[in-house]
């Protein structure tokens, strides 16, 4: 190319209409290959990598990530996804689409003569205002709704995965788990921590026989069959070092010139450890759970004292357990004198300590009911089943989270997207500048959502979004009718319907950051008017001589 | 408009099959699957070898470990495969039933997909039709009293019927269930454990023949005597478990000594012999006639022992000394001055160390209360050996479902022909698109009878169109109709004495179908992210 030379860039330069062209076939690239995955009635994605693992999965934001996306532009879309999933957990799909459909309408508008600064503050504008209308008249106090809804909320958010037909059941857990995790921090504000339940996948079974644990459950055994494998009224010891013999540190040696003082070393080294399982032991501790590893030697010390002893459990899972357990971990048992002793009231309760066969593992299970811990072990035919599944959870998981947090919720089923898209058409007459192509188009863009959930349920996307658009027409001009702005798509019997009283909700919040992550990209990508790729650098070849 | 110039969005050398493709993959690779294990089932089952990359040969009938050999490059294949594992942990049975069923199932779909009707419809259809099916097996399933010795066994026969040890039934389903019984703990608070893992070990021994095979209410160790001066035969013995070393070791700080004169020198050395005196001493003390060790034992330690009558064994597993302190009642102690006289294991009642072949065996048999057993397995070769260890498992492990649940289904493709029946009937009151895929998945299920008949030569149309009329006259009383595997013919399995475990049955509809549904979901596939060369 001329500017090339002119420049002198080692490399490639694409500028103007050309590089918009083809940021746009880039991203509309990558939104196709997530689009048939959105809705109750989308499809999966099979992905194998390089050493042949398989994926199933239908959440957009894992789908990207497998994918091995080159383009620069298409990677802003990755990046896009990957932030839904960090901030809502859900919705990674429809972030895609929306972004990718909104950047093509842009691209038509600059092809038109317009220049692109006034499509984004229209676009901003757009967002702004969208964000306004959901607020204002599109979302829901839950209060106001009957006691099931955040049931309806998790059924939605896992309709469209793998688990879509048992999400009666499934929804049940997963309210069931995070009102077990409630907890209230000191501002007194309530939060729902997703990390404090507890997946664990197990082969075989059906799905439907996956269970809540009211406690936790930790994918270790005992560390000698002679230890019992069930202790009620447990007395938990958190510990992360090693119960072995002791050994100096790296690098310090000791030289003796008695002979006999070789020897008294030796015990000492064995009493070391002896004596501090003794501590544990005298405290009252009948579980002891480490992080690292226990000596084969010092096994028998607590087979006899009927104590259950858990080699190698994982740092986080302990520090869980602790926390729900109202126990702590200890790292050392020296205290500020120097000498060593283990407190009592670090010991964690719970009500029974259980280890229990669940395919060909074991798992020891924390029971507790009234604690702030849960866990969930799913069954299934296989590991890639399993692994969907473990995703549809935890996405379900955040949704849920999300609405008890911000206790506001809007219609699902492409509801939302089709009220802002009216009113947003209504808002872009009232601007008397170019910014209304850009505003009508930004409405006009929010219709993918609801026609794409058309087209994968086989609908006739047509027919419905225009049905659908005058529901929502006479919502906002009949103030009579206000109850139509919660229509939204039946996608099972093709018809449009009030969505609230269906139970197909979302959180608002998941829905503002959609169309805010999406404006965003759009228009960063939007912004772009040259690409200048460099050449890989030559690497110097070495001649094999070592010179 | 320059569209001209191709835009790379995804790496260039990525595979990626849409829709049409992705599902036709699926159903050729799932279908070749089970073409490969579609003879493995039933009485009249092949034999399959395969050789291992490490040129180690592999000959067997069971479904997992032949397709754990194979090396699929389909990801769909994959998964298949992993069925089998997957039923094999938790059932130990079933595990070519369930990849054939999971194929049959998934390609009875594919016309479905053709005529492009939604997969939503068919997976929607498919589990429906499994809720159903699972009351059906429920329905049709018959308690089994445990204490009838005589059917239970029954139950095991019909597993292993299929089998390469079927010629030896009765004693390998003697074996199986006694091997069970003596691992079988109720405990106190109603929860029943079986630990076959742990508990059950098979020992394999080439060489003798295969009637030789034997359950030992104890445990079988592969070693000698330390010292041939030892006593090879003793009565009640007392057992010290350990798992120390009876040897002088070194600590683990790294210590150094500066000798300056000769007398440390020797001082030095003394201290290791009286430590290892003292450790023994500690044993000699409690009067053992029997002491095991995890660890080595030094000559010297030996010949104090030896010098007191008492036998050692060093060098034990872990797993193994484990069941000898079930079976005998002994603590394993790791320090010896801790050891006291609760720790001695006296339970057991006869120690001989015996020759089989060409190498020595520990036998440690005749316990009170055995709670673990050895299963003493011979044979030609190796080969032989591994089969019937396979085929043992897989029988303890009907053994175990019957004991867990003791429900049992008609086999022989009995169930399967019912359950197709039941659901092919209901499928008439299944309102729209999914009345046809429910219907399909109904049919799909005959396929089990269909290859039991084939696998055995028999003319499969007419058999299996007989035993479809069978059942559809009269379905409450005909349900245990199936085929005979061995004659092809159409006989009742009641008077058969064919029955399989309600668990396992219920584990294959449950894995392949919901296997199926996952496969009907992908409309997609990519080959992934690359490590970056």
């Amino acid at each position: 190319m001329s500017s090339n030379k002119v420049l002198n860039i080692d490399g490639e330069r694409i500028s103007g209409q050309d590089v918009r062209n083809q940021n746009v076939t880039a991203v509309a690239a990558i939104s196709n290959i997530v689009k048939t995955s959105l809705g109750p009635i989308g499809l999966d994605k099979m992905l194998v990598d390089n050493i042949g693992d398989v994926t199933i999965t239908n959440d957009g934001a894992t789908i990207l990530k497998l994918l091995e996306v080159e383009h620069p532009a298409a990677k802003v879309l990755v990046q896009l996804a990957d932030l839904q999933d960090q901030e809502v957990g859900d919705g990674t799909t429809s972030v895609v689409i929306l972004a990718a459909e909104l950047l093509k309408r842009a691209n038509e508008l600059v092809q038109r003569k317009i220049h692109p600064t006034v499509i984004i503050s229209g676009y901003r504008i757009a967002c702004t205002e969208a964000i306004k209308y959901i607020n204002d008249c599109l979302s829901v106090k839950v209060e106001t709704l009957p006691k099931d809804y955040i049931i309806n909320i998790a059924r939605t958010s896992m309709s469209s995965k793998i688990i879509g037909d048992d999400s009666e059941f499934f929804s049940k857990m997963v309210v069931e788990a995070m009102n077990r995790v409630k907890t209230i921090d000191y501002k007194g504000d309530v939060k729902y921590p997703i990390n404090a339940v507890n997946i664990l996948k197990a082969h075989g079974k059906s799905a439907k026989e996956s269970v809540l644990v009211e406690g936790y459950a930790l994918n270790c055994t005992v560390a000698s069959e002679g230890m019992p494998k069930k202790i009620t009224n447990a007395k938990i010891a958190f510990l992360d070092f090693n119960l072995q013999k002791t050994k100096m540190k790296l690098g310090q040696k000791v030289v003796v010139t008695n002979v006999n003082d070789l020897e008294a070393i030796r015990d000492r080294e064995n009493d070391i450890v002896k004596e501090r399982i003794q501590l544990i032991l005298a405290s009252g501790a009948n579980v002891i759970l480490t992080t690292k590893g226990i000596d084969d030697l010092c096994l028998k010390y607590f087979v006899e004292a009927g104590a259950m002893a858990v080699r190698r459990c994982k740092k986080e899972d302990l520090k869980r357990i602790a926390k729900a357990c109202g126990g702590s971990v200890h790292v050392t048992l020296s205290n500020l004198e120097g000498e060593e002793s283990f407190d009592p009231t670090t010991l964690g309760t719970c009500e029974e300590v259980v280890q229990e066969r669940i395919a060909d593992d074991e798992l020891i299970l924390v029971k507790n009911s009234n604690k702030k811990s849960a866990s969930i072990i799913l069954r299934g035919a296989g590991s890639v089943m399993l692994d969907e599944m473990e995703r549809s959870i935890h996405d379900s998981l955040c949704i849920v989270k999300r609405t008890l947090e911000s206790g506001s919720i809007v219609p699902g089923g492409g509801a939302v997207e089709s009220g802002l898209s009216i009113y947003l058409d209504n808002f872009a007459a009232t601007m008397g500048s170019r910014k209304q192509l850009a505003i009508s188009e930004f409405a006009e863009s929010l219709l993918i959502i609801p026609k794409q959930l058309a087209v994968n349920a086989a609908l006739d996307a047509t027919d419905l979004v225009a049905k659908l658009r005058s529901y929502h027409h006479v919502a906002q001009t009949d103030q009579t009718k206000k109850s139509y702005s919660y229509s939204g798509l039946d996608l099972y019997n093709g018809k449009v319907k009030n969505n609230i009283e269906a139970g197909v909700l979302e959180p608002s919040i998941a829905k503002i950051k959609c169309i805010k992550f999406a404006t965003e990209a759009a228009i960063t990508i939007l912004r772009i008017d040259d690409m200048i790729t460099l050449n890989p650098k030559e690497q110097q070849q070495d001649d094999g001589h070592g010179h | 408009m320059n569209m001209n110039t191709p835009v790379f969005v995804l790496n260039t050398n990525a595979k990626r099959e849409n829709q049409k493709e992705a599902q036709q993959g699926i159903f050729l690779a799932v279908k070749a699957v089970a073409s490969i294990i579609k003879t493995c089932l039933g009485p009249k089952a092949m034999l399959k070898m395969i050789l291992d990359p490490m040129g180690t040969t592999v000959v067997t009938n069971d479904g997992n470990a032949i397709l754990r050999e194979i090396d699929v490059t389909h990801p769909a294949a994959k998964s298949i495969i992993e069925l089998s594992r997957a039923q094999d942990e938790n059932v130990g049975d079933g595990t070519t039933t369930v990849v054939i069923l999971a194929a049959e199932v998934l390609s009875s779909s594919e016309i479905f997909i053709e005529k492009k009707i939604h997969p939503h419809y068919i997976i929607k259809a498919f589990r429906m039709a499994l809720d159903d099916a699972i009351q059906v097996v429920d329905q049709y399933s018959i308690k089994v009293d445990l204490k009838n010795r005589v059917e239970v066994l029954n139950v095991i026969q019909s597993s292993i019927g299929t089998k390469f040890i079927s010629k030896w039934g009765d004693l390998m389903c003697n074996l199986a269930l006694d091997a069970v019984q003596t691992v079988h703990i109720q405990e106190a608070d109603g929860r029943t454990e079986i630990d076959l893992k742990r508990y059950a070990r098979i020992e394999k021994i080439p060489g003798g023949d295969i009637t030789d095979c034997r359950v030992i209410k104890g445990v079988i160790l592969n070693k000698d005597v330390t010292h041939p001066k030892m006593r090879r035969m003793i009565k009640n013995p007392r057992i010290i478990l350990l798992d120390c070393a009876l040897e002088y070791k070194k600590g683990e700080s790294d210590t150094m000594v500066d000798i300056t004169n000769e007398d440390d020198f020797t001082q030095l050395l003394k201290i290791e012999e009286e430590y290892v005196q003292r450790i023994c001493n500690d044993i000699i003390k409690l009067k053992p006639d029997l002491v095991l060790t995890e660890k080595g034992v030094s000559d010297l330690a030996q010949h104090f022992f030896v010098k007191k009558g008492i036998t050692c064994l060093r060098r034990l597993k872990k797993t193994d000394n484990n069941r000898i302190a079930r079976i005998s009642g002994a603590t394993i102690v790791s320090r010896t001055d801790e050891l006291q006289e609760s720790d001695v294991g006296t339970e057991c009642g006869l120690y001989e160390v015996r020759k089989i072949g060409d190498e020595y065996f520990s036998f440690l048999e005749e316990c009170k209360n055995p709670k673990a057993c050895t299963v003493l397995i011979r044979g030609a070769s190796k080969d032989i050996l591994n089969e019937i260890e396979r085929n043992l498992t897989d029988a303890m492990n009907v053994a175990r479902n019957i004991v867990l649940d003791p429900r049992l289904v008609p086999g022989g493709g009995a169930i399967e022909m019912a359950i197709s029946q039941a659901l092919s009937e209901k499928s008439k009151s299944v309102e729209g698109l999914y009345q046809l895929p429910y219907r399909a998945l109904a049919q799909s299920l005959e396929i089990i009878p269909k290859i039991l008949a084939q696998n055995c030569g028999a003319n499969t149309i007419k058999v299996l169109t007989e035993l479809r009329a069978k059942h559809a006259t009269n379905p409450q009383e005909n349900y245990t109709y199936g085929i005979d595997g061995d004659k092809g013919t159409i006989v009742d399995m009641k008077q058969l004495g064919i029955w399989d475990a309600h668990a396992v049955k219920v584990q294959t509809l449950k894995t392949a179908i919901e296997s199926s549904v996952s496969m009907l979901r992908v409309d997609l596939i990519a080959s992934a992210q690359s490590k970056k060369q």
